[in-house]
This record gives structure tokens, sequence and C-alpha cells, in this order.
């Protein structure tokens, strides 16, 4: 069979529906989000999160490290003494003494994290397969004497011996727990490979499977997505995608790509997600870049011409949803871009009512302006570059007509 | 990732010039248009579209200008489907055109407020103006994702029929995920037999993923704007399709990917829009580790979290303390600084850290460990 052949099959395999009834969202803003080189929450701060992460509708809250001890367990058992209605989970090596820890704090699920990597196992903890598989019988063992939700959390995944992984994933499975976290720790697949790599877990192990994809190289959302349509159940999220090094799979982009393109509403109150967003940027000091997808500042705000004219008779011309469906506002700009719908509307909203030949001679006046400020006009630029024009105009009212702009038909 | 590298070649058009620019509230100077063609051809991007002529006097000066520095890449205007529009292009000096127009009926009706016969007739006159002016040009369609696709299949026909480079394809909703462009993709070419392009939008997220997707596809040509600008949540990131070719396709193009950072830097000032430190590729914390989870890991081999090295693409590892922080990083800062610690002293100064970091909300400054070792050492003494 070529590759292709293959994909095909594949690719129209996953465009079969998908049972939403059966998709959870485990947010790990407050662990793997915190984790972030540069980033730390206050304690205050952890407990709003997790209690704007329930309102909002998450399943689950992964809630910290409980093993560091000091500030971040008080924090844990905080959230976990709040009465959310999703679980929270604490997250563990695979080490008696941090299942301990998670236990002082009260929560109802744990994670148990190992690596599943040759290169992992080799280099960053120095021991063997053996040992790896010895571990996770262990700790779920350990775990599960406690009655807690346990995830089993396979490290560089993506990066494992297949072979191996779906041995580790047995292992996992055998000793009772109850879902293996896919870590694509440094996002090295493409939504194809986790699609076929998940799927074979999947089939041959059939043990529920949780996405944790990294944007390294842009394809966190894509990744979670082909792992659900492979038939993962859980997905490990974080607001605004925070976490190490490009971050994580951002929660609001993947409910929103989940509802919009694959057609599954999880119920979520997406109205919300631009005050969390907001929340999260504050508390870890990231500002939201305007441009950021879903909920960045000027996602609907419209400088050019050709995106204006379509999105002044209906949103959707450029786009899926609209701005009140994640708690935004629509604003028009003008500059280098701008043409004469853009202008007219503009300029009515400002309160003044002008032709379309005045549009066409103030398109060409505000283009040189903003080419030469290098930025598009604040209002109050547009009102007095619209006086000056208007008053020149009337002076010279029997003079030449201004030239007539290149886009005046647009 | 031990296969060989694949020989297939994947062709790029960055549009940061164009696309990038219609960006609300994005303008750049001339001589920052000039610079950025210039740096875009300096590593290797083979086509670059420079702006929109139809815009005016100083838009059409300035493509002028970029078509006179002699690049070894191929210069293209873009146009929308008018004859007006195509000879300002001719003006300019360009040898190559994007002809523009949109393909999907949502388009046609809301924004056209026309007809498909309309769509095709300013297509074909604007070919026709295109081709008696000597232009190469690329046919591209708007919304192509939404579009009927007997209506977009006649469209490359037609495209394909009037010898046109190829055909482009815009998802300019962030309609498809990347197992529908995919199928759309190979559907498309398999049908036609004729070099496609596609164009993403980041709405939800997946305009890399879904240009990779195409490529799997079969299309030829990939277009991307430097750091992801453009209208909206913007393009896929030139830098980011670059890397994932390489390390997750196999695919290498022979970009110089070591100015990425830099001009990742330069576009990021011009268009007065700070390169997030998380941004995927050239972000600066891309390469900072912090946890001692992960930093320990990569003081070991960076291997255990690093895909390719930071110089690669013109950047630096940086170890961060912080509230996250394990001994073992504590023990290698200060080796950094010429300290040897011992076991005891690291971990004493490493809870020091933590509690720190927490009260800061923030990662310490070098100076600031130095502080906390400088009062922990002082404090030992009196206790001596």
């Amino acid at each position: 069979m070529r590759e292709i052949d293959i994909l095909t099959e594949f690719s129209q395999k996953a465009g079969t529906e998908i049972d939403h009834k059966n998709i959870k969202i485990d947010d790990t803003t407050l662990r793997d989000g915190e984790q972030t080189a540069g980033v730390v929450f206050a304690n205050d701060e952890k407990v709003s999160i997790a209690k704007m992460l329930d309102k909002v509708g998450v399943h689950q809250i992964e809630a910290g490290i409980p093993t560091m001890g000091g500030d971040e367990k008080e924090a844990i058992k905080r959230i976990a003494a709040l009465g959310l209605n999703c679980s929270v989970l604490g997250w563990n090596r695979a080490v008696k003494s941090d299942i301990d820890a998670s236990i002082e704090c009260g929560v109802d699920a744990v994670a148990i994290s190992l690596s599943s990597s040759d290169i992992h196992i080799e280099h960053k903890l120095m021991k063997s397969r053996e040992w790896v598989l010895e571990s996770v019988k262990t700790s779920v063992d350990y775990a599960k004497g406690f009655n807690l939700y346990v995830s089993v959390n396979a490290e560089d995944a993506s990066r494992s011996d297949m072979e191996f992984l779906l041995q580790f994933a047995r292992t996992a499975r055998d000793a009772g727990a109850d879902r293996l976290r896919y870590c694509d720790t440094l996002g090295i697949l493409d939504p194809f490979e986790t699609f076929i790599r998940v799927k074979n877990i999947i089939d041959i192990i059939g043990i529920d499977i949780e996405m944790h994809t990294h944007n390294d190289f842009g394809m966190a959302i894509a990744n979670a997505i082909a792992g659900i349509k492979a038939g993962a159940t859980y997905v490990n999220t974080t607001i605004n995608g925070l976490g190490e090094r490009a971050g994580n799979a951002a929660f609001e982009e993947l409910i929103m790509a989940l509802k919009y393109i694959e057609g599954v509403d999880l119920g979520f109150n997406t109205t919300l997600f631009r005050s969390i967003s907001e929340y999260v940027a504050k508390a870890s000091n990231r500002i939201i870049p305007s441009w950021k997808p879903i909920v960045g500042g000027k996602l609907f705000v419209y400088e050019s011409e050709s995106r204006f004219s379509g999105v002044l008779s209906d949103t959707k011309t450029y786009g899926l949803f609209n701005e009140r469906d994640v708690g935004l506002d629509k604003k028009v700009i003008l500059g280098k871009y701008s043409g004469v719908n853009t202008i007219i509307y503009k300029l009515n909203t400002l309160g003044f009512k002008i032709s379309e030949n005045e549009a066409e001679e103030l398109a060409e006046i505000i283009r040189d302006k903003t080419v030469s400020l290098k930025r598009a006009l604040f209002d109050s630029e547009i009102i007095d570059t619209y006086k000056s024009y208007k008053s020149r105009s009337t002076r010279s009212k029997s003079g030449k007509k201004g030239a007539k702009s290149d886009r005046s038909k647009k | 990732m031990t296969e060989a590298k694949s020989k297939r070649y994947v062709n790029i058009i960055d549009t940061t010039l164009r696309n990038g620019e219609q960006t609300a509230g994005v303008v750049f100077s001339k001589h920052e248009k000039i610079r950025i063609a210039n740096m875009l051809d300096e590593i290797g991007i083979p086509e670059v579209e420079v702006g929109t002529p139809s815009l005016g006097a100083i838009e059409r000066e300035i493509i002028k200008k970029i078509a006179d520095e002699k690049l070894n890449c191929k210069i293209f205007a873009y146009c929308e489907a008018e004859p007006e529009d195509i000879e300002y292009a001719v003006q300019c000096g360009v040898k190559n055109v994007v002809i523009n127009i949109s393909a999907s009926d949502i388009h046609i009706k809301e924004k056209y407020k026309k007809n498909r016969t309309w769509v095709i007739n300013k297509l074909r006159e604007a070919i026709r103006t295109a081709k008696q002016n000597n232009l190469n040009f690329i046919v591209s369609a708007e919304d192509a994702t939404r579009a009927d696709l007997e209506f977009l299949l006649k469209l490359i026909s037609i495209a394909r029929k009037k010898g046109a480079y190829r055909f482009r394809i815009c998802d300019t909703v962030s309609k498809f995920d990347p197992f529908r462009t995919f199928l759309y993709i190979n559907t498309i070419s398999n049908a036609m037999n004729f070099p496609l392009e596609v164009y993403n939008h980041n709405d939800f997220g997946m305009a890399t993923a879904n240009g990779i997707a195409a490529i799997r596809g079969g299309a030829y040509s990939l277009v991307a704007s430097v750091g992801g600008l453009g209208e909206g949540t913007g393009n896929a990131a030139m830098e980011e399709i670059i890397m994932a070719l390489k390390y997750l396709e196999n695919i290498e193009l022979g970009i110089k990917t070591s100015k990425f950072r830099e001009i990742a830097e330069y576009v990021a000032r011009s268009s007065a829009r700070a390169i997030p430190v998380w941004k995927a590729i050239v972000g600066t914390n891309v390469f900072a580790h912090e946890s001692g989870i992960h930093a320990d890991g990569v003081i070991k081999n960076p291997k255990n979290y690093e895909v390719f090295k930071p110089s690669e693409v013109g950047l630096t590892r940086q170890l961060v303390v912080g509230k996250h922080s394990g001994s073992h990083t504590i023990l290698h800062k200060f080796k950094e600084f010429d300290i040897e610690l011992t076991d005891k002293q690291a971990n004493d100064i490493l809870g020091l850290a933590r509690s720190m970091s927490i009260d800061l909300k923030r990662p310490l400054f070098d100076k600031e460990l130095m502080y906390i070792y400088n009062e922990y050492a002082k404090k030992k003494k009196k206790q001596e």
C-alpha cells in the first residue's frame, strides 16, 4: 500500500463522528502551566483559577505537585477542599512518598508520571525498562489501595519504542490504572502520526487515553484533535496554552475547534473565555497576544476593506463564530488597507454621514497618514482628518476634484 | 527520524509583506519592507509576495524598489481579479502576480453581491490583462474551503488552461482540521493534476498542521509569513512550517534557519508586535528550562528535552532558577559562576531560592542567586 493510500484511509476513518459524550477536559494550567520557566502563581490566584475552570465546565483540574511541599501543597489542599464539581488531581512521580503527599492534600485523583522513551530512561532516569515497568506497577498498586482515580502518564511517549509503550500501557492497565496519558512531551508528532499511534494503543490495550500535546512545531491543537479522532477520551489543556517551552494545547482553542470544526459541543460556557484568559495572563505575567486564536484582543478589529466589506453584512464571511461567542468586541479602525466601505462605516460610528465620493478622497489622505505614522489612526485623528478635509473641500468647492482613489470601486 | 531525508521539494511563498502587513494596525515603512524582502531572500525563501499595487502610489514605489533589488527569489505582487489592479502591478515592474478572487457562495453573495458567472468572467478578464502584459500568475481562490467543489474545479481548470503557475486554495476561515485538509487537497490534486498551493489561517491554532497536512495530501506549495503575521489570528508561521517539514516530515529545504530569530525580531519590531516568549521555534522561552524535571534532564543531556539545538534557530539555552527548580539546576548554575557547591549546600540554597521566587512571583536573576549564596555563606561562617 502506498503511503498516500494509507493516509487516505486513515483520514477517512478520522472523518467519522466523534462520540462527544465521552470527551473530558483535564486542565493543567495550575501544574504544567505553572511549571513554565518564569511563571509562579500566588496561592490565592491558584484558588481563583480553579474556581473559574470549574465554573466554565472542565471535568478535572490538575492542581499541582503535592510533593513540592510548602506553599504548593497548601494550595492543592485548599483547592481540594473547595467542593468543586470537577475532579481534582495531584501530579506525582512514580514514588510512594509523592503519592502520600497527594493523599494528604485530599485530592480524588492522581497522575503518576514516568518516562517511557529509551532516551529518557537512559539519559534522564539512568535506569532500565524493567525498572520503569516495576515502578509503574508498584505505584499504581499503591495509589489504587487508597481508592484514587489513577492516570499513568507516559512521558515522552512519542519518542518511545511502540512495543515497549504497549508493554508500559498493559502494565498500567493490569495494575488497575484508569487511564494512560499519552505525552508528546517535545511536540514532535504531526496529526497523522498521532492518530496512527494512539489508535494502535487503544486497539491493542483498550485503555482510556488522555492526550498531552506540546506546541513546539505548532501542532498542539491538531494533535489533540487527532488523538480524539483516534479514540482518546481525555485532553490535557491549559488556558492560553501556558506551558513549558512553546506551551500546551490551549483550552479555549481546543473547545472552539471541537465545536466549530468537528461539530462536538461540550457545552462549555465560551462567553467566559476572554475573562479567564485575561486572568491567567495577568497571573502568569504573560499578556495575551492581540492575535491569539479565540481570545486575542484584536481578532474582531477590522481595518482592511476586503475583510470589512464581507463582515459588514455577515460576520461569518470571515470567521466561523462571532465576537460575542467568546466575550470579545467588534471594532473598526482605519489604516493603510481601509477603503470606501470601511471609512463610511467608521465615520458613521463617530457621528458623521459621508458620501462615497468623500470616502474615496479620504481613503487616499488616510492611507498617506497611516504610512507616515506607521500605524492605524486614532479616532480623534480620524475626526481631525475628516474636519480639515471638509473645510478644504468647502473652500475649494469649484476647484478640481481630488485624485480618484485606486480602490474606489471596492 | 532515522529515515533518509525525503527528496521531495516543497515551495514556500512568504506573504509577510502582503497579508502580514494587511493585519489591522500593522504598517511597514518603505525601508522595512525592502529590508524584510532582502532578509527572506538571504535565508533562501524561494518566493515572496511583496505588496498590493492597487493600494496607491507609495505602495507601488516600494514594490518597484523591491523588484529592482535583483533578488534571487521570485517577487509577486498581489491583485484582486480586476484588470485595473493588474495594470498597477505592471507599473511596478514585477514579473509575477497573484490574482485573487473569492470562490465561495457566501463571499460571492455577501462580499461581491454577484453570482458565480460574474466570478468566472472577472477571473478571465484579469488573466487576459496579465497575459497581455507578459505577467506570470498564480490564481488564488479565497474562501476555497467553503466553495462548491464543482465550481472550484472549474476555476482550477481555467487557471490550468490559461497557463497559471499553480492554483492557491485559501482556507480563509480555518474551516478544516488536518484530516479534512488532507482529503480535500488529495481529492483536488487527483482530479486536476495541477500544482496546488495552500493558504491557511490560524483561527483554531491549526495553521501549521493544516499546511503540513496539505503537503501530505499532495500540495506543491505553502503560503506562510514570519511569526504567522496576518489578518485576524494570522497565517501559518514560516519558521514553524520550515522546521516542521524538516523535523516532522523529513523534508529539508536548505533554508538558513539560524537567521530565524533575527528575522522574527525584525518583523516583530516593524509590526510593533512583540514575539511572545513562548512562540514556537523562535520564542526566547523555548529553550528556557526551570522545572527540576526538565532542567535536570537537559543538564544530563539536551536531547532529553530538545529536538534541535538552540543555535539552529538563532537562540540560546537558559536555565532559570525558580519555584520549580531542583538541586541539579542550582549545582549547575553555580558551576557557571565558578562555585562548586556540595549537595547539602545546593539543597539549602534551593529551599531559599524557591521561597524567594514564590514571594517575588517570578524566577530569580543571577544576581539574586548570588545574594542568597553570600548571605547563606555568611550565616554558615558565623555558626562555625
